[in-house]
């Protein structure tokens, strides 16, 4: 058994023998998640309980504000701030990664893309406990079963590709410079109000669509659109897969760069 | 063949102020030519000045020095943690430390599964942990105790079942911070019998301290770390056969 020596190797084997070690990082996450059931009997349910209740509490009100049937509105709101939630779960975990990973940074042969990986598979469980909120609500709105909706896949795919890179990125710069961690929360909020997680993306007038092309928004309608039997546009397409090239290069570029540093760092 | 090499190692990291940790003040800094923003806090330390050693199969290898002299930053280095900022490292075989054995220990968690978490964190499969699982529980001798949460653990029992894990697996180099000793006296003479076996069957050892006696007992080469230099490196006498004797007898 030998122990990969991390400075000799290049940044591209050291991320991928993280990767590779899939044993690992999804048993930190599956204890992560076990561990907190562990301390309160119903652990992680309660997030599935108080998106529930947002849920009920929003959906009709809104419907009301926006003057749009509560059918076709329910199942948007739900899976909105279903995917919202996990979106920005994920990226706000991804800014404390490597500082709260500094322990085991500091351990023989540990990758980094280890504590990227657990990150974003402890946010993937999570999800599995919000997303099971949607099947109710299809079922009441009617939503039919359609081929359409395992787009789902590739888009998640896309969507779980994307914020690895984001995490792999805010990790680093967050373990240097300390107050972009809150810079990003800030952020993700204003976000939250120009991304089309409440409202309808059609109730837009004209040029104000240009708002649309956040990457959030445009991740978000990759992964809700097929799960409401839609298709996403071509114009999505196109333009996360220009957003998912950048991100990756920006990412790898970061990575390799910094990758010697950021041990000192935390 | 376990080898170690290091070739002009030398590590420079810089320790950032309240300053240089943040991005707004780094940024008015530079905008601002440096008038608004005050001087940012970097301060770059030279924790390894060009070392050079070379360590092969059977060699036990003490370093001593005073606080804050580098040793902790060299075994680092040869564990491949702290990748050095000018010179190379060269390494053949597998490395483990016994700096930190309660890494990764979580607290919630129940014994049995922080064996395999921190087995998992030593870089071991979960296959390979399974197999000697009965082994580390056999020595902890914590029993029934394994299976409740480790939160419910007295500071003694915590410490044996970490050291039972750490010790658990044979790696060709071995570093060591002082000597680990845990548990009450006869938990104590178990562990060192123990240390031992691992120390006896591990290639090479590398073993900061700060005690003359351990290093004169347990080293067949010395080096004196000062400012992160070496200053004195010198052989010790064969390793006295009465400890050998004693420790498998």
């Amino acid at each position: 058994m030998s122990i990969a020596n991390r400075q000799l190797n290049s940044a591209w084997s050291d991320w991928w023998a993280g990767t590779r070690n899939a044993e690992l990082w999804w048993t930190l996450a599956w204890y992560d998640v076990v561990l907190r059931y562990r301390r309160s009997m119903l652990g992680p349910l309660w997030l599935t309980l108080s998106t529930g209740a947002l849920l009920v509490g929003m959906g009709p009100l809104y419907a009301t504000l926006f003057k749009v049937p509560i059918g076709t509105f329910f199942p948007h709101l739900t899976l909105g701030i279903i995917f919202w939630t996990f979106f920005t779960a994920t990226i706000n975990d991804g800014c404390a990664v490597f500082i709260n990973g500094a322990q085991y940074l500091k351990q023989p042969g540990f990758s980094p893309s280890v504590l990227v990986w657990r990150s974003l598979a402890r946010n993937i469980l999570q999800l599995a406990h919000t997303i099971v909120l949607y099947v109710p609500v299809a079922l009441w709105a009617g939503i039919p079963l359609s081929p359409r909706m395992l787009l789902f896949l590739p888009g998640f795919v896309i969507v779980v590709i994307n914020l690895h890179a984001l995490t792999l990125t805010l990790g680093i710069v967050c373990a240097r410079f300390r107050d972009v961690a809150q810079i990003v929360a800030s952020m993700l909020q204003l976000m939250m109000f120009l991304t089309p997680v409440f409202w309808f993306p059609s109730s837009l007038p004209g040029r104000s669509h240009a708002i649309l092309y956040n990457p959030l928004a445009q991740l978000l309608d990759v992964v809700r659109l097929p799960l409401l039997g839609d298709l996403p546009a071509p114009g999505t397409i196109r333009f996360l897969m220009a957003f998912t090239v950048l991100n990756v290069a920006i990412a790898a570029a970061m990575y390799r760069l910094n990758r010697r540093h950021l041990v000192y760092w935390v | 063949m376990t080898r170690l090499q290091l070739e002009n190692v030398s590590v420079e990291y810089p320790i950032f102020g309240a300053q240089a940790l943040s991005l707004k003040s780094t940024l008015t800094a530079a905008a601002t030519g440096g008038r608004i923003g005050r001087e940012a806090g970097v301060t770059v330390v030279h924790a390894l000045r060009d070392i050079s050693l070379e360590l092969r199969e059977g060699d036990r290898l003490g370093i001593t020095g005073h606080n804050g002299s580098g040793k902790s930053t060299l075994l680092r280095v040869i564990a491949g943690v702290y990748p050095p900022t000018r010179g190379t490292i060269h390494r053949t075989g597998s490395v483990s430390s016994l700096i930190d054995p309660m890494l990764g220990i979580e607290m919630d968690a129940t014994g049995y599964e922080n064996i395999r978490l921190r087995g998992l964190i030593a870089g071991m499969r979960l296959a390979a942990i399974a197999a000697i699982t009965p082994q580390i529980a056999e020595f902890s001798g914590l029993g029934d105790y394994l299976s409740i949460p480790v939160r419910t653990y007295s500071t003694g029992m915590l410490m044996r079942l970490a050291f039972s894990i750490a010790t658990a697996v044979h790696t060709d180099i071995l570093i060591m911070d002082e000597w680990m000793s845990v548990g009450d006296a006869e938990f104590q003479a178990q562990a060192e019998e123990r240390l031992r076996q691992v120390i006896d069957n591990t290639g090479i050892l590398v073993l900061a301290s700060h005690q003359p006696a351990l290093i004169e007992r347990e080293c067949n080469r010395v080096i004196e770390l000062s400012h992160g230099a070496v200053v004195q490196d010198r052989p010790l006498g064969p390793i006295e056969p009465t400890i050998r004797l004693l420790s498998t007898g």
